[in-house]
């Protein structure tokens, strides 16, 4: 009896652990005018009942980020699941901007299933978007998540990243004495270990199209740049320097590897080709040159530097070489990423001794601090440029927090696992 | 240095969104698998007399750590031991900024080992940048004694 008793606790640990989300979105200060949507419960003509509802996982990624607010389905006064079934009056009583309704059926494709779904314009009465999703009836989260993106697009007309995922790091704690580098889904659900090692793991990076992962790790002694496939595990070390082998970041086309070498006694930036299996030396100089982040148009890179006697953000054109300093504010300011649009960065800026998260258009060179915590450190950009990601510190505790490039929605993202830090934003996987 | 791998199958459901179309939108499977490592390398035997410890953002060596040095030199000539020299820094500071700099806190060890009469060809050198914190917590007390260099003797 105990023993199936043990069993069963096991069962349920392992069953609760697949289906909880590891990191949660909890807003802590939100937008003062978001956009009022209204998703009807999904009309659900399958013979098996739903483990998840779809309105509710598209409920919560629209206001994850504090953009919407979603109306409930207790505040509704009608349910419709087709267009003929929409009377915008009903809508306009509720001081909605947007309806979303829908009905999901079987596909003819065993194990799928297809939700045909409207989205309207309160206000104009008209339908802006008319379609049919498909996907894994086990998959229903994504299912769920592709239909956020496309309400999210068609409203906000830039692209949803509701199914773009997050890379991180754990910190070794009492329970787990490894490293571990994860990636879950940007809600935290579906978190999954990729590589796991009781020495550091460091700075992982995104392939551009999201199948591979690029991180240091000091499994051999050393730190040393490694390439993980995502679907099969398999991975292997880059050709390896003497000193440091470190802060890996992936060309757009894929191609070629950003990265720090200290081979030359000081760490510079170098370019690995992937084909070739060859480095090349983009910097040269007897600082420090570290944190190298491509261009979207891949003609320059971002890096930081102490050339000029403290840590500046630079730009190096990767043909000709040529430096300029993009930073002049403050005394320290480091570990730059470009904005999908490559017209701002976002860096770690020190002011008054506290370290944020800051921003500013390249050409201005006009620093806006975006958060208030401190310690802020690794600054990753949603793909769509609209939400920033960073490790801070809550009560001595590493943790994850976010905010809009607005300014007006700040988030945290706890763990229940444990401390965690190093976000990575993958792109859009398509 | 032992390295032992091994491969956890961890099924993923995770969909790649087919978008644009306006008519016909779908998901399709894949999956993901896990790997890890397991290894050696501790703080373990280290005493006082191994470590060296640094201002902030320095990697300037004071009297204290050079009289430690110019002792260790002799003790590793005498034996003819080979060194590790691991440098760390506190959390202050961006990851691969201190990477940067705990290298710079072991290569200067170094070379101090190596005007003290140590062989270079005996030493190598690591950095570990924050990653390796000796005290947890984000106050003075703890900074200070992560801001060090480990020298090693094997």
């Amino acid at each position: 009896m105990k023993v199936l008793k043990s069993i069963f606790l096991i069962l349920l640990f392992i069953s609760s652990q697949s289906t909880l989300s590891q990191l949660r979105i909890e807003i802590t200060g939100g937008a003062e005018d978001p956009i009022n949507i209204a998703v009807v419960p999904i009309d659900w003509r399958l013979e098996f009942p739903q483990e998840e509802y779809l309105h509710e996982i598209i409920k919560d990624d629209l206001e994850s980020f504090g953009e919407f607010k979603v109306l409930p389905p207790k505040g509704m006064l009608s349910f419709p699941s087709t267009e003929e079934e929409v009377f915008y009056r009903d809508w306009r009583l509720l001081n909605v901007d947007y309806l979303v309704v829908g009905h999901a059926n079987k596909s003819e494709i065993e194990g799928e299933l297809k939700i045909s779904y409207f989205i309207f314009d309160i206000a104009r009465e008209r339908v802006i978007h008319k379609a049919i999703m498909s996907g894994s009836i086990k998959s229903i989260r994504r299912v769920a998540h592709n239909m956020s993106d496309k309400i999210y697009d068609k409203i906000q007309g830039i692209p949803g990243i509701f199914s773009t995922r997050l890379a991180y790091i754990d910190k070794p704690s009492a329970d787990d004495k490894n490293y571990n580098l994860r990636i879950s889904d940007i809600d935290g659900f579906n978190g999954i270990s990729l590589f796991s090692s009781p020495q550091p793991i460091m700075s992982p990076n995104w392939s551009p199209l999201g199948d591979r992962m690029a991180y240091v790790s000091f499994e051999e002694g050393t730190s040393r740049i490694f390439i993980q496939t995502i679907s099969t595990g398999t991975r292997s070390g880059i050709k390896l320097e003497k000193g440091i082998n470190s802060s890996p970041n992936w060309s757009p086309n894929g191609a070629r590897l950003a990265a720090v070498l200290s081979k030359e006694g000081n760490p510079d930036i170098f370019l690995y080709d992937l084909k070739r299996k060859n480095w090349s030396q983009i910097t040269e100089h007897f600082g420090i040159d570290t944190e190298p982040d491509w261009s979207p148009d891949g003609k320059s890179l971002l890096f930081t530097s102490n050339r000029s006697g403290s840590p500046q953000i630079y730009q190096v054109n990767v043909r000709s070489k040529r430096v300029k300093r993009l930073t002049f504010e403050g005394t320290y300011n480091a570990r730059a990423r470009y904005s999908p649009d490559g017209r701002s960065i976002v860096f770690v800026h020190r002011r008054d001794g506290v370290f944020h998260i800051a921003t500013q258009k390249i050409r201005s060179g006009k620093v806006r601090i975006l958060t208030d915590t401190s310690l802020d450190e690794s600054p990753t950009i949603s793909p769509n440029g609209n939400v920033v990601i960073y490790a801070t510190k809550r009560k001595d505790e590493d943790i994850l927090a976010g905010i809009t490039i607005d300014g007006k929605t700040k988030f945290i993202l706890p763990s229940i696992r444990g401390e965690v830090r190093e976000p990575a934003w993958s792109p859009i996987l398509d | 240095m032992t390295l032992t791998k091994k491969s956890l199958l961890i099924s993923l459901s995770f969909f790649i969104a087919a978008c644009g179309s306006i008519s016909n939108e779908r998901a399709s499977d894949a999956s993901a698998v896990s790997a890890s490592a397991s290894g050696a390398y501790s703080d373990q035997g280290i005493t006082s007399s191994n470590v060296l410890y640094f201002a902030y953002d320095k990697s300037d060596v004071n009297s204290e750590g050079r009289e430690k040095i110019r002792n260790l030199a002799k003790i590793i000539n005498k034996e003819g031991l080979n060194v590790r020299i691991e440098g760390h820094c506190d959390e202050r500071g961006t990851r691969e900024y201190n990477l940067a700099l705990g290298e710079n806190r072991a290569k200067t060890v170094a070379e101090l080992l190596v005007i003290n009469g140590v062989s270079s060809s005996k030493i190598s050198t690591v950095s570990y940048g924050e990653e390796k914190p000796a005290a947890s917590g984000s106050n003075e007390n703890s900074w200070s004694q992560n801001r060090r260099a480990l020298i090693k003797t094997f």
